[in-house]
Formats: structure tokens, sequence, C-alpha cells
């Protein structure tokens, strides 16, 4: 799969493409959204035209509801990840360096990661109510369990030899761990927290509609039940951008966190 | 102590002290009574509950509905990915059009469709089925639309020698060479379609399955059957990847087992 794309067949701009064509394209797909709703095709209970939809973020803005909205979700997102993120990386480090350990919490840890972590969320509701703790609870499962596995993953990635050499040379544990381990398992770990992060969005959304007074699941909950089209295509838009955000934002770390060890 | 550690059934063993230490903390906070002993129910209802679902309830039923809206789901989702994957990879053009919708709609939240969906479809069991197949066709459409496009060029170079019409080719060359990615976005699929099944049954709650099962016993604080409806979630889940994996190690036994 190594060769260059055939001449016939497309090249994979899913992946690349100019940056003055991904400027272009969604521009044109606006252009065409406006179009439509002009041409009377939809009735406006159905679809409302962006610019609608762009005078309802202002009007959200505005009144401050809609920064108080995504204020109260990044809250969320960014507590509970880095409470599980923290928390997965230290389980998964654990189970990585000592056999013990993972004996263990392994089998335990592998079969509760076969349960969808959406699934806890009925449970979590009794524990915790419907409340701030409930979300955060929720956002910390999601985060934990793929930043856990990605440390487990890259430590068990190292070489043998490495620690041979490190042994050899007798390295103290906190130069093992700054000039060997942390180095060595730097890319696989950033993916892993950035599978993180976009799970945990995901996630957080999820349980946002189901139980909140606040957030942008709420808020587009909220349209629903108010029947108001407009504000909930702004919180279809906001959720998207804030997700594109994260995931471009993870991606270009991750991109100096390989490159880091090219060097 | 390593010696120990090397025979396989003193590590299962050590393996079930986590989980056994766990169910006894759990056992004694449920038995402590109090204002919370509510949420741990003690494990012996958690097996009643487990009785009185599958022998009288609705646990065979609820595994049935979930199943096979994640399979409707995959069906759905996988044939428009595919055939959508292997059309832009083919025909340019259309990969120009479609991309920027396509990206613009992968960047939302899966779940943040339910609130517009619930308006244009109603709160039902059409709007869980559009948002599993959503879930199962996007893996699909990026790996059919990788496995396509990076067919390796030789491959076709034979094709054009021995003259093959759009149609051999794309039958005897381009479909075989992506046939392994096209697999894995369906094995993904899948996967992403279970749970987009459970996680639209807890939040919209209508036409059966376990997570409907887990929200109602959540509005009546029954944590016995939600648990029952977890372990069951996360068994069958298991399985269902499982045999998926298999059918697809068979499907390609074809192949050398490079990848």
């Amino acid at each position: 799969m190594a060769s260059a794309a055939l001449p016939a067949l497309a090249a994979p701009t899913m992946r690349r493409r100019a940056p003055l064509a991904s400027f272009l394209a969604p521009v044109a797909l606006l252009v065409l959204w406006q179009l439509l709703c002009l041409s009377g095709a939809f009735p406006p209970q159905v679809l409302v035209p962006p610019s609608e939809v762009a005078r309802t973020l202002w009007q959200l803005a505005e009144t401050g509801e809609l920064q108080r909205h995504v204020g109260e979700s990044m809250t969320r997102l960014a507590l509970g990840f880095a409470i599980g993120a923290l928390a997965g990386l230290a389980f998964g480090a654990a189970i990585a360096l000592s056999r013990l350990a993972e004996v263990v919490f392994g089998p335990f840890f592998f079969a509760v990661w076969q349960v969808p972590v959406i699934a806890f969320v009925p449970m979590l509701v009794i524990f915790f109510g419907i409340d701030e703790q409930f979300k955060v609870a929720i956002v910390i499962l999601a985060a934990f369990f793929p930043v856990a596995l990605a440390a487990f993953d890259g430590i068990r990635g190292v070489p043998r030899a490495w620690f041979e050499v490190a042994r050899v040379y007798r390295t103290r544990l906190p130069d093992l761990i700054w000039r060997i381990l942390v180095p060595a398992t730097l890319p696989a770990v950033v993916t892993g927290l950035r599978v993180a992060l976009t799970r945990a969005w995901v996630v957080l959304i999820a349980a946002e509609l189901l139980a909140a007074d606040s957030g942008i699941g709420q808020m587009m909950e909220m349209g629903r039940q108010m029947f108001r089209i407009d504000v909930v295509l702004a919180g279809v838009v906001v959720s998207g951008v804030i997700g594109f955000l994260l995931d471009r934002g993870a991606k270009a770390i991750e991109r100096r966190a390989s490159r880091w060890r090219a060097a | 102590m390593n010696a120990l550690l090397s025979r396989s059934w003193i590590r299962a063993l050590i393996g079930l002290i986590a989980p056994g230490l766990f169910l006894i903390w759990w056992q004694m906070q449920a038995q402590a009574g109090g204002a919370h002993a509510l949420a741990f129910a003690p494990l012996q209802s958690v097996g009643a509950a487990f009785v009185e679902l599958a022998v009288r309830g609705s646990l065979f039923p609820d595994m049935a509905s979930t199943l096979s809206r994640s399979l409707s789901g995959l069906a759905i989702g996988g044939t428009l990915g595919i055939a959508l994957g292997v059309a832009m990879a083919i025909w340019r053009p259309l990969d120009r059009v479609l991309n920027p919708l396509l990206q613009a709609i992968r960047q939302v939240p899966l779940m943040g469709w339910l609130p517009l969906l619930g308006l244009w479809v109603g709160t039902g069991q059409g709007t869980e089925l559009i948002v599993v197949s959503l879930s199962a066709f996007f893996p699909t459409l990026l790996n059919s639309f990788e496995g396509v496009a990076g067919v390796e060029r030789r491959f076709v170079e034979v094709g054009q020698i021995y003259g093959f019409t759009p149609l051999q080719r794309f039958r005897l060359i381009l479909l075989p060479a992506a046939m392994p990615l096209i697999l894995t976005g369906l094995t993904q699929g899948l996967a992403f379609a279970w749970i987009a099944s459970i996680a639209s049954e807890i939040l919209l709650g209508v036409g059966g399955g376990l997570g409907v099962t887990m929200q109602l016993a959540q509005m009546q604080q029954r944590i016995d059957i939600i648990l029952v409806a977890i372990l069951v979630t996360a068994a069958l889940g298991f399985t269902i990847n499982r045999l998926f994996l298999r059918l697809r190690q068979h499907l390609l036994r074809w192949q050398a087992p490079l990848r």
C-alpha cells in the first residue's frame, strides 16, 4: 500500500487538501444551504437558513447565554479529562511496569473496558444524581480507558534492551523515567490523549442531553423541546466547531510529540 | 515470585482477587444501610434480577432488539459508506463535491444530532436507527475510500495489459485489493453501531433494548437491573466483535497473513 495513488484514481483528499480549497468548500456549502432555504423548499419549522442560525448565535452571544453554555461544557471537559487522563496514565504505567500489578488488575481492567462508557450513564445517575458530579464522572471514565491503554501499550513497546542498558549504567529510577520512559512512550501516550479527548467530548454532549441545566448539549435539548430549530442548529454548529478545534489542536500537539522523537 | 506468576492458572486466580475484593466492598456498602445503600444493590438481588429478567422478563427480547438495531444500522450505514467511499475514490469529482459536507457532518458529536433529528423525524425508533446508521457510515466510508484509493499501481497495470474493461478492473482488481480495508471499516462500523444503539436507547428510551431497560431501571432506582444490563451489554458486545473478527479472517484467508 506504500506506492503512490493511481493516476486513474483519486488521491486521498480526505487527508490532504490545499488550504484554499479547504476554505472554499465550507463557504460553498453555506451558500448552497442558504439558497436551498431561500428557494422555499423547506418550511422554516424544518430548516432555517445559515443567516438565521448566525443571527441566533449572535443573539445568544449578546445575552451571554452562549458563553455560559460553552464555558460550563468546557469546564466539565477540562476537569474530567485532567483527572481521567492522569489516573489512566498512572494506572497504565503501573500495570505495564509491574508484572504483579498487571496480573492483579489487568483482567479486571480489560473486563470493564468491554462496557461502552455510555452504558455507565444510568448507573452514574443513580450514584451521583444528575448534577455536576455525574457529568464530570462520565468524562473521567471516557478519558481513563484510552489513556490507560495507550500508556500500557506505549511502555510495553519500549525495547527490553533499553532497560538493560539502563541497568548496566545503574540508572536511577527518576532518570529511567525522565530520560528513557517518557521520551520513548510520548508519541503513543499523546495519541491516546487525543483519542480520549475526542471520546470525552462526545460522551459529555450525550450526558448533557440527558440531564443538565447548562452546557451545549442542554442548550440543544431545550431548543428541541421549545421547537426552536435555529437554537438546535446553532448548538450543532457550536459543538461541531468545538469538536473540530479540539481534534485539530490535539493533532498539532501529536505531530510535535512524534517529531521530537524522530529528531 | 516470577516463577509463580508464570503459571497460567495461578495468574488467573490472582486476576480474580481485584474483582473479588471489589464485590466484597460492594456487598458491604449495600448492607451498611443508610442513604446511599440504595445505590448499592446487594449481590444476591443482582443475581435475582438476572434470573427474573432472563426467565420472566425482557432480557432476551432486549438483546434481540439492540442486536437487530445495531445490525440494521450497520447494514444501512455500511452499504451507503462502502458505496460512497468506493465511488468517491474512483470518481474524483464526487469526492470534491461531497467531502466538505461529509467532513462537516463528521465533526458534530454523534449524539448531538439527536435534538435535530428529534425535530425532523420525532424522538422514536426512526431517530435511533438514523443515528446508529450514521455511526456505522463514517468508518466504512473512510476505510473503503482509503482501500480503493490505495490500490497498488502495478495491479492496475496488469489489468491494462490484459485489456480489462472498467467493470472488470473494478470487480477483479480494485474490489479484492480494497477488501481488507473495507472489512476493517465494517468491523469498526459494527463496534460503533453497537455503542450508538446503547447510547440512543438510553437517551431516547423507545423501541426496547438493553439501553431502554437501563433507562427505565434508572428511573425506578433499580441498580440491580442496570448492572445485569451492563454485564449483558459487555458480554454480547465482546462476543459479536469476536465473531466479526473471525468472519473477517475467514473471508481474507486467501491473503498472506501480513496485515
